[in-house]
């Protein structure tokens, strides 16, 4: 099988310190890719290069033969990339059901916005994604007194709504509690197959739960790449994570 | 962050039936009154006047309270509407000026023999209400394009926009610029075949009409934002205050919104200025200084911030507070404004308006 | 009380520059001189004359430059001298005569009194005035010209060297070069060397013509490039007839034009230096605040403003003390600046802008208000206009090429500048306060994790940029009026020295505040002040366009969030 995604010696660099430096690295069509490892990996790094907000210094990330390093953040998100950032970022005064709307797969252009509010076949999608996040009795509140978890599910949604072929999640399960960090596993692993997903995560547990395949990276390079057990047992792995405080690693 | 429930009904209805008040107020009430003789005619004008800024500050709403970006430039449009209004008046003129000449007083004062070529357009009075309201629109959309396209934004922008306005200010005060300089123009004989001067009940029968025509302005500016910002352009707009990261991966042209708000708000502004000069008799560089934009910032603060019911309330209010106090005690304005703008911000950041509205108590503070 | 104190400081100079050094004690001058005085005759004047300028004093001073002014009398009741008195400003009494006081003709100025003690006034008619004829006064001119060419004071010599040359007359050539010959100081030898040539240039003899241009040229006199040019110009009543005058002269014009140009152009810089200079001072004080905190502090130049009417205040209360003091009411005013506007900013900080963290446009706003009301309180207590007067050791300029002098005032604003910023830098990056500032700058919440308190450091960085700002102001009244709203003058175009450097670095602010200086004055000669404003403006929407973070930004994942 073809890989929807894959990167050729991608290198970034900020004041002279390299945070990334990839040789090679491919995500295939419908699969659900864990990419973990300590702070500063450059894990979050990856995920900017590939949907645009940090320019690369060297190399191309190919995602159905188009170059993504040359363009710019809105044909990237029209080519089919979503994505949900760290720390949850929603339109704090909308409602959920404006937040789903207004990020629905639909003419974003100025005119298409002055002239019709909505697409037609918006309704039923984004009541589909209400179902899905588990938002549906929360769809008039205003965002901003979501809790936690139901704004990092909303922005799920978000870019759910957006119809990506490539989702990059980071870190959807941080500051949640079990129980919510559990049904975000159920969400996501719900979600393979018709999406493709790089997950960023740091809770071992919530990995365990919906990995198959995990990419470890380390000072922006990756270290190995496996299916879980095969990178839970993994010397240079363990070393890389028993070294640091554990604990540590969590906070980020 | 401020907490304001669009979507809260009643308080949804409660401006609207305030709006419908004061708008019937001041299409009927105020000339009732005033054919009753209990509001004078100069008050009549005063209050037109204050509907040209509440026209403008509709604008300011939108770029400001609804989509973020903190313009302090939109003075500078409103002088560019309020000039093409008066380029035209004066052209009307005609040789009643005080030189008889055909050309502009201060142009003979400044020996200049021949019309500045960009003046004679704006013989023709549909061609000059064309130009006041696309000359801020196009230099808005220039300037704003330049400006977004850059990311600048935030504190950045507001800077950008006030280096904006001084270097216009600078700019209209020159006398080459064929625009009467620090002087502006004034002296209006007559708009549009009604009079500007001569008989006081000719005079003042204009003074109504145009009253009449700036408050059924203002109407049609309120719907034409209200539908705006009902709409899903008010959505985005607020989106991008909120978060324009979030709504920049979400596949939203930011750069092309923004120069949308811009402009609109920029077209208000002028469409303000252009009502507001025959009604003032006079239009000079000091009113885009800096500090006449923020100040148009401030009926927006006071009002209420994304609220456009607040925009008209505001400007009207400060502008009557305004008229009130420096007849009566002028040194105290500036404590007055800076402090309204200290209180309005620390204590009511949306403003009156704000306070019709119940806020949901248990703010989160993320 | 500002005026007062001028007055005082110019009558200081002008006695110093009137005075004529005693260099021979006030002894007793031969009677003769006085009968000669008196004789109404010529030649018998001359000769006292001639007598007078040997025995030169004080004395001999007042008494020529009273008789040369035609206000020497003989006063036919006095015995002494002669009757000879100098009279004073007569004054027309009630029947319309005029009436003049008199004093003694030497050696010091006696008002003369009458018997009651009263003071002595006399009819113009019973005096008889001592009569001067040119030749008279060619001599007393020569003394007086000699005198102030050889005058102790250098400065004094060089402006009696430069109005003799204005003055056009040949004849005094030789005791102009009787001067450059005796003088010790390079500076008024140079002074009376241009003299000289300028007045050679008008010499009828086109050899004297030929090598005074030659000498202008040796000595880049460029302020006398005009005088030159008349003499190339073919419409000109002056223009040269002599074909080998003429060349010489176009020779040195180009030269003369190629160093004007010179000129000129350190000028500028320095002047944009200098412009750079306050500017940097100013977004010093809004970047470090700015990258700390997020907030453009619209009172900034109303902080300076509070600095600069510090140092008013300062000024007054040590011109109620002796004079030695006044020096150091100068530099006691920066640090009492600094710690006023800075005080004065920990409590706005405390009061208004730290409940609007997270809320940069709100707190623009709110200091925007604040501004306005600083400066309404500035104009209700002080009025529109006050001065302080720089210092004697800031006043006149250090010349480094002929006709660029660099103004003491400016230089002293570059050197305060340049000692904020090493100031700036080493309690950045050599401190363990600049390293929590730096650390808060760049992460405030890890920071916060570390056990910094965040907000003491943000009250801290408010401390020190508002306190910079007064600093400024202080610095200001030096080259401008304390007026309320100063502020304004600079403070647009120091925001745009913080967006055009970008935030986080040190280095940003200097180069773009540098940059912005320096365009501004290149700009000004080419398109004037109002248009350069502009174009400078489009230059840095343009820049924003290719750098849109600023010169030197902040880099990394956290830089834009």
């Amino acid at each position: 099988m073809n890989p929807l995604l894959y990167v050729e010696d991608l290198s970034v660099s900020f004041d002279g310190f390299k945070a990334l430096d990839l040789g090679s690295f491919e995500v295939e069509q419908g699969e659900l890719r864990v990419v973990i490892g300590p702070n500063g990996a450059g894990k979050s790094t990856l995920m900017d290069l590939i949907c645009g907000k940090t320019k690369s210094t060297t190399g191309r990330i190919v995602m159905d033969g188009k170059d993504l390093t040359t363009m710019t953040e809105k044909q990237i998100v029209d080519h089919g990339v979503g994505r949900k950032f760290q720390n949850p970022n929603v339109f704090g005064s909308l409602s959920v059901y404006d937040n789903l709307a207004l990020a629905h797969k639909a003419r974003k252009g100025v005119f298409a916005s002055l002239f019709n509010c909505y697409g037609t076949d918006a309704k039923n999608s984004i009541d589909g994604i209400l179902e899905r996040i588990g938002l549906q009795d929360a769809q008039t509140r205003i965002a901003e007194y979501l809790s936690h978890g139901q704004k990092q599910w909303l922005e799920i949604g978000m870019v759910l709504a957006q119809k990506p072929r490539l989702l990059l999640i980071d870190e959807p399960a941080a500051g949640m509690s079990d129980e919510e960090t559990e049904r975000t596993g159920e969400l996501l692993t719900s979600l393979q197959g018709d999406h493709t997903i790089i997950v960023i995560e740091h809770d071992m547990g919530f990995v365990r739960q919906i990995a198959k395949t995990v990419s470890v990276l380390v000072e922006g390079k990756l270290l190995t790449e496996g299916p879980m057990e095969e990178v839970q047992n993994d010397k240079r792995v363990i070393e890389c994570y028993l070294g640091s405080d554990f604990e540590e690693e969590g906070a980020a | 962050m401020s907490a304001h429930n669009l979507t809260h009904d009643t308080s949804q209805r409660t401006r609207a039936i305030i709006w419908a008040c004061l708008f019937c107020f001041l299409l009927i009430g105020m000339p009732a009154l005033n054919l009753a003789g209990i509001v004078s005619d100069s008050m009549l004008s005063q209050w037109g006047r204050y509907c040209c800024f509440a026209i403008a500050a509709l604008g300011v709403d939108l770029v400001w309270g609804y989509t973020g970006m903190l313009s302090l430039c939109q003075a500078f449009f409103f002088c560019l509407g309020g000039y093409a209004m008066g380029m035209h008046l004066i052209l009307m003129t005609g040789s009643e000026g005080a030189y008889g000449s055909a050309l502009p007083d201060f142009m003979v004062w400044n020996q200049v023999t021949e019309l500045p070529f960009f003046w004679k357009p704006f013989y023709h009075p549909a061609l000059a209400i064309i130009l006041g309201l696309t000359v801020p629109a196009v230099f808005a959309g220039i300037f704003g394009y330049l400006v977004f396209r850059s990311r600048v934004r935030g504190v950045y922008f507001a800077i950008i926009t006030q280096a904006l306005a001084l270097a216009m200010w600078l700019t209209f005060n020159r006398n080459e610029m064929m625009l009467g300089g620090t002087n502006g123009l004034t002296d209006f004989k007559e708009i549009f075949g009604f009079r500007l001067s001569g008989d006081p009940e000719v005079v003042a029968a204009t003074g109504r009409w145009l009253y009449l025509a700036t408050v059924v302005i203002l109407g049609g500016a309120y719907m034409l934002c209200r539908k705006l910002v009902n709409g899903k352009m008010g959505k985005v707009m607020i989106a991008i205050r909120d978060s324009e990261h979030r709504l920049r991966f979400t596949g939203y042209p930011i750069v092309n919104y923004k120069v949308f708000a811009f402009v609109v708000a920029a077209t208000l502004a002028g469409l303000g200025g252009m009502l507001y000069v025959p009604q003032m008799g006079i239009i000079t560089p000091s009113k885009m200084s800096v500090s006449a934009s923020i100040e148009l910032i401030v009926l927006v603060a006071v009002g209420g911030r994304s609220s456009l019911l607040g925009a008209v309330i505001g400007a009207l209010l400060v502008k009557a507070c305004y008229s009130e106090m420096t007849s009566r005690i002028p040194e105290a304005w500036p404590f007055f404004l800076g402090g309204a703008f200290i209180v309005i911000v620390l204590f009511l950041p949306n403003g009156l308006v704000g306070l019709l509205s119940r806020q949901k108590k248990g703010e989160s503070p993320a | 009380m500002s005026a007062k104190v001028q007055l005082f400081l110019c009558i200081l100079t002008l006695a110093g520059f009137l005075s004529v050094p005693g260099t021979r004690a006030a002894g007793g001058l031969p009677d003769t001189v006085w009968e000669q005085l008196a004789s109404e005759d010529d030649h018998q004047i001359l000769a006292a004359i001639g007598v007078l300028i040997n025995n030169h004093d004080d004395g001999v001073y007042r008494l020529l430059i009273g008789l040369y002014e035609s206000r020497l009398y003989i006063y036919e009741e006095r015995s002494e001298q002669s009757g000879l008195v100098i009279g004073g400003e007569s004054e027309t009494n009630d029947d319309g005569d005029e009436m003049i006081p008199l004093e003694s003709a030497y050696p010091n100025a006696v008002l003369l009194t009458d018997d009651a003690g009263a003071p002595l006034r006399i009819d113009s008619f019973d005096l008889i005035p001592v009569e001067t004829n040119r030749e008279i006064r060619a001599a007393i001119e020569a003394y007086r010209m000699r005198l102030d060419l050889t005058h102790q004071d250098p400065a004094v010599r060089i402006q009696a060297s430069e109005s003799l040359a204005r003055s056009g007359k040949l004849s005094v050539l030789p005791i102009l070069r009787e001067a450059g010959q005796i003088d010790k100081n390079q500076e008024v030898r140079r002074a009376i060397e241009l003299a000289i040539l300028r007045l050679q240039l008008q010499s009828k003899d086109s050899l004297d013509r030929f090598m005074a241009a030659e000498g202008l040229q040796e000595h880049n006199a460029i302020d006398l490039l005009p005088a030159i040019a008349v003499r190339l110009n073919p419409e000109s009543e002056q223009y040269e007839q002599d074909q080998r005058v003429r060349e010489r002269m176009k020779e040195a014009s180009i030269s003369l034009g190629n160093w004007r140009r010179i000129a000129d152009i350190s000028q500028m810089a320095f002047f944009g230096l200098s412009l750079g200079s306050v500017l940097i001072l100013m977004a010093l004080g809004l970047a470090i605040i700015y990258g700390l905190l997020g907030v453009i502090n619209m009172a900034h130049g109303e902080f300076m403003m509070l600095g600069a009417y510090t140092a008013y205040v300062v000024y007054l209360i040590f011109s109620r003390l002796p004079v030695e003091y006044a020096e150091l009411s100068f530099w006691a005013a920066f640090p009492l600046a600094f710690c006023l506007a800075g005080l004065i900013g920990v409590l706005v900080e405390a009061l208004i802008i730290r409940r609007l963290y997270d809320r940069p446009l709100e707190s623009l706003l709110a200091t925007w208000g604040l501004g306005l009301i600083l400066i309404q309180g500035a104009r209700v207590i002080f009025g529109d206009n006050v001065n302080r007067p720089a210092p004697d050791f800031l006043t006149g300029g250090l010349e480094i090429l002929p006709g660029v002098v660099l103004a003491y005032n400016r230089l002293f604003i570059i050197a305060l500048t340049v000692f904020m910023i090493v100031g700036m830098f080493v309690l950045l990056y050599r401190t363990n306060l600049g390293l929590r500032i730096r650390a808060v700058t760049q992460n405030r919440a890890m920071s916060a994790c570390l056990g910094i308190r965040t907000r003491n450091i943000d009250r801290t960085a408010f401390f020190l940029g508002t306190g910079i700002a007064g600093v400024a102001g202080c610095a200001l009244t030096l080259i401008g009026n304390i007026v309320p709203n100063m502020g304004q003058n600079y403070i647009v175009d120091s925001f745009l020295v913080v967006v055009a450097g970008g935030v986080g670095k040190l280095i940003g602010t200097v180069v773009a505040g540098l940059a912005i200086g320096l365009t501004s004055k290149i700009a000004e000669p080419v398109m004037g002040a109002v248009f350069a404003k502009v174009f400078l403006l489009g230059l840095i929407v343009l820049f924003l366009q290719v750098r849109p973070t600023g010169l030197f930004p902040a880099k990394g994942r956290h830089a834009d969030q």
